[in-house]
């Protein structure tokens, strides 16, 4: 497992967070995330490179119920109604990148509150795209990215 | 924190189905496996992604978790294998990514925890997660991967790794 990248979000936060350039050198992608949005929208999306289309398949726990849904974003996120200081973790897992078919992931995701808001999501995804993935990005459904948001990209062969 | 040290033990990608794919004499100087398969799924039936350890069949207990896009659902079962979530429904064109770790696996000492994550996405697609331990203190020394009926897809891959201590 090879650290490509961190990006830590600066002072003023951050519209979106992209990896560029990324190496078709390697097996499997492993992104870590820990974000926080500058408004009160607890999700994010991941896009490979341009184009194609995503489906995902999400399981959701939040403490008291559990539901399943055809989810049409890939991270849970802190907000700017969450405890301060307080972030979500998410770790999102991509097979066979560089190859000439369509790609899977598997997102592990969860975003809390003091316990009076926690989510854990655990998400099947895939992308259409046929291309090798070069780039990635990581946008909030709404707001910024705050500062000291960090994503990491790993490598493995 | 320093990054995992994760070594490609074995690589194995499927020139044509196949009944199973079986990873043998493991390097046992690691602590933990991970087996990463991913590929095409083969839409004939439904069937048990699942491993077998150093060809054992019993001792397998498993706890899960199931969405499908509507409805949930979270089971507990005994097998002659691990099930490590569905395989093979029937889901044209839709691909599938399967994590397994094994944790502790060259251990004499203690039964064998592994957790599995299971993702398929498109019409009939399910995401799994599976906590199991199979009942054997034995080392593992082989790991066969073999679904509970029908065959594994041309195409498919599957990564063995170690991760080191």
């Amino acid at each position: 497992m090879t650290l490509i990248e961190t990006v830590t979000v600066g002072s003023g936060g951050a519209s979106s967070i992209e990896f560029t350039g990324i190496a078709g050198d390697a097996t499997d992608l492993v992104l870590s995330l820990s974000l926080r949005n500058s408004v009160d929208s607890p999700s994010a999306t991941l896009a490979f490179n341009t184009g194609g289309s995503y489906t995902r398949k999400r399981l959701l726990g939040n403490g008291s119920t559990a539901s399943s849904d055809s989810a049409t974003v890939d991270l849970q996120s802190n907000t700017s109604v969450s405890t301060a200081s307080t972030f979500s973790n998410s770790s999102v897992y991509v097979s066979n990148y560089a190859s000439a078919v369509a790609k899977s992931y598997s997102v592990d995701s969860v975003n809390e509150n003091n316990a009076t808001l926690a989510n854990q999501a655990i998400i099947a995804g895939s992308w259409t795209g046929t291309a090798a993935i070069t780039s990635l990005e990581l946008t909030p459904t709404s707001g910024n990215f705050v500062e000291d948001s960090t994503a990491s990209l790993y490598s493995i062969s | 924190m320093a990054t995992p040290t994760y070594d490609l033990l074995e690589s194995v990608t499927l020139a044509t189905a196949a009944s199973s794919v079986t990873f043998s004499s493991i390097d046992q100087s690691y602590g933990d496996l991970i087996l990463v398969a991913e590929g095409e799924l083969n839409p004939s039936a439904n069937a048990d992604f699942g491993l077998i350890f150093n060809s054992s069949t019993s001792g397998y207990s498993m706890v899960d978790m199931m969405g499908n896009g509507s409805a949930t659902e979270s089971q507990s079962e005994g097998n002659t294998y691990a099930d490590c979530g569905t395989y093979l429904y029937a889901n044209t064109g839709a691909r599938q990514i399967v994590t397994v770790n094994i944790m502790d696996y060259a251990a004499t000492d203690k039964h064998k925890s592994f957790l599995a994550r299971n993702s398929s996405s498109g019409t009939s697609g399910r995401v799994w997660a599976v906590a199991g331990r199979w009942a054997n203190t034995a080392a593992i020394t082989t790991v066969k991967v073999e679904p509970s009926s029908g065959s594994l897809a041309n195409g498919m891959t599957f990564n063995l790794y170690g991760v080191a201590k």
